[in-house]
């Protein structure tokens, strides 16, 4: 028997609080697309992604309507590209990178993620043809997101590939100058990549999954949001606790989350397709009222960025995890708080009055997923550095056994305080500072791997 | 397999009613296949089905009542039910959907969404209304397995909603076991 006040409260989550299945991504294995040459390989990948995601967007649409919860984002994500494309060059790669594009504009889904790499412990010919043709792939491109993975906890950090990456990412702003270096925006790195994130830009279909699964990004921050503040108002903040608090973001993440369960599950049965994981990720969109910076400042701190931010977030991030997991038959991907400042106004806002800095967000990436998100930096800050901003990064995700990501935009031509705007869901923020520039070169310049830290003694 | 009855009962609320209903019933070796009871504002309603001996009459059953010796009459209706129990208990229809209704109290709201849902061949499973500080809340569990379009439904009740000035949401029951049952679907 459904109880009246819970009825009410589903339905206040729907209408009321943005609450909406962020994405259904389709993982689509292109290991059995490979022909004779590249022009063979990309036909062949355009018929499979063809095949496989024909009634996808209608089938999401159709069961969206039915259930009266929008599911804003169709995405595929693939098999690592550089696995399909072995021993083609960087310019086989960007034929590769076109012929995606085209199967996703085909498909009608909004991104196509998995023009990727695993290089974490070392790279062949192929990936370094790889990680050249990634500007021109990207910047010729629309519908397509890159990542590679340069780290891991039980291979270290191929820093050899760290030290391209950081070029890769200036040249890649650069040949999207008109655009305010879009192109990085679309371009992720990756310690500890899961192989069924449905998030992009970093989804990928790992090499471990099956032909075709389906995942669910769920979201929610705006309906966390709201449950707080009716939770404070109804009972009083001298009378909450934040334990109160706490069980509150549990429940309300358990009811999110069978919502992407239930979409996710009834996709799965229209298409015939298995189901994968829901992501229990809390991913932020620049709409006011949708931010997890917010749902910080309703926990107590002013402004996002001043003391005490890590420590809420470390508690959001949990109770997030501790609500949706019994939710969900299997959980994967990402699943935590992202902070992408960007795509959150008021990360966005923090970041523009100097409250929130780059060593901040470093500090909060320790607690929350997935890492440096969507920070739009001078495009005058030198590729070591950016590589040395990344591999800080990936460290804390190799030494605490947990994904972290970096995606920094260098907007060319402009200088910290000036505001960037990509529009839709990558969202305008102005160009956060970077202190320290230009004095890490040495480090960088070292090359080899970082290795993999040891795994016991631990304290 | 004898016969079967559905019955009827309404009464000022008190301890022991169903003990004197059920009584009544086992008393004529009647066998209970399902009851549903409300109580609303003090007063009991029960609606039953029970079969019975071919021998026994539904007169049989009200004089069963009329002969309890109770603190409060028991107003019952009896009659002998058309189809058989096996085929009354068939399938429940897969297109359930809930129908929230809010809006500021005024006589007719009801009646309203019953003739929106009569014109459009919606049959209403379930009914429960609260009000509370002048805010009159309906929730109503629907039948739409006849209606051709869930989307047409949705155009016309945000017409009607925009008519009436009530909030109306129309969502899938599935979405609601999801979001508060332990055990999804």
């Amino acid at each position: 028997m459904l109880r009246s006040d819970h009825i009410l409260a589903t339905v206040e989550m729907i209408q009321k609080e943005n609450l909406d299945v962020r994405a259904v991504t389709m993982g689509i294995n292109l290991l059995d697309c490979r022909g004779g040459g590249v022009a063979e390989t990309c036909r062949r990948v355009e018929e499979k992604i063809g095949r496989a995601a024909a009634r996808f967007v209608e089938t999401c649409d159709q069961v969206s309507r039915k259930y009266g919860i929008p599911v804003v984002n169709k995405r595929i994500s693939v098999t690592p590209i550089a696995f399909v494309g072995a021993g083609f060059d960087r310019h086989g790669f960007v034929e590769l990178a076109l012929s995606l594009d085209r199967a996703a504009t085909a498909a009608h889904v909004d991104i196509l993620g998995g023009f990727s790499a695993q290089v974490e412990k070392g790279m062949t010919a192929t990936d370094r043809e790889y990680i050249a043709s990634i500007p021109e792939a990207l910047a010729r491109t629309e519908k397509i997101c890159a990542s590679i993975n340069i780290g891991s906890s039980h291979k270290g950090i191929n820093m050899d590939a760290l030290a391209l990456i950081g070029q890769t990412v200036k040249d890649l702003a650069e040949l999207t100058r008109h655009q305010d270096g879009f192109g990085a925006a679309k371009f992720v790195v990756f310690c500890n990549q899961p192989g069924d994130n449905p998030f992009m830009a970093g989804a990928i279909h790992g090499l471990e999954e099956a032909d075709l699964v389906l995942n669910v990004g769920v979201s929610g921050p705006g309906v966390v949001a709201r449950a707080l503040e009716r939770l404070i108002q109804t009972r009083g903040r001298e009378n909450l606790r934040l334990d109160d608090i706490a069980e509150e973001i549990k429940q309300t993440t358990f009811r999110v989350t069978r919502c992407g369960e239930l979409i996710g599950r009834k996709v799965s049965e229209e298409l015939g397709n298995e189901f994968g994981v829901v992501d229990l990720s809390l991913a932020p969109t620049p709409t006011v009222g949708d931010s997890v910076g917010e749902i910080l400042e309703i926990l107590g701190v002013d402004v996002v960025g001043a003391p005490g931010s890590t420590a809420i977030l470390a508690m959001l991030n949990d109770a997030v995890k501790k609500g949706g997991l019994f939710a969900s038959k299997a959980v994967g991907g990402l699943s935590g708080a992202f902070i992408p400042v960007m795509e959150d106004a008021v990360l966005a806002a923090a970041a523009g009055s100097g409250a929130l800095c780059l060593e901040k967000l470093e500090a909060m990436t320790c607690v929350c997923s997935v890492g440096l998100d969507m920070i739009p930096i001078p495009g005058s800050v030198d590729a070591a550095t950016i590589a040395a901003i990344i591999a800080d990064e990936m460290a804390i995700g190799m030494i605490n056994n947990k994904t972290t990501a970096v995606r920094l935009i260098p907007v060319p031509g402009k200088e910290a305080g000036e505001i960037v705007d990509f529009g839709g869901l990558f969202g305008a923020s102005p160009i956060m500072p970077v202190r320290n520039v230009g004095k890490s070169s040495r480090f960088i310049a070292w090359g080899g791997r970082m290795p993999a830290p040891i795994h016991s003694f631990k304290n | 397999m004898g016969k079967q009855m559905v019955m009827s009962v309404m009464s000022k609320d008190r301890p022991g009613i169903v003990a004197d209903i059920t009584g009544v019933i086992y008393q004529l070796r009647g066998d209970l296949a399902d009851l549903n009871q409300s109580v609303l504002c003090g007063y009991f309603s029960m609606i039953l089905i029970a079969s019975f001996d071919d021998a026994v009459t539904p007169e049989d059953v009200v004089a069963g009542f009329s002969h309890l010796p109770s603190a409060t009459k028991l107003e019952v209706v009896v009659k002998e039910m058309e189809t058989p129990l096996e085929a009354a208990f068939e399938e429940r229809s897969q297109e359930v959907y809930v129908l929230t209704v809010q809006g500021q109290n005024k006589s007719g709201l009801v009646h309203r969404i019953g003739l929106f849902c009569c014109q459009h061949e919606i049959n209403i499973l379930d009914l429960a209304t609260t009000l509370s500080r002048g805010l009159y809340t309906m929730i109503l569990q629907l039948d739409l397995s006849h209606v051709e379009s869930v989307d047409a439904i949705r155009t016309d009740l945000a017409r009607c909603a925009e008519e009436s000035g009530l909030h109306l949401v129309l969502q899938h029951e599935d979405l609601f076991k999801a979001t508060t049952e332990i055990s999804l679907l």
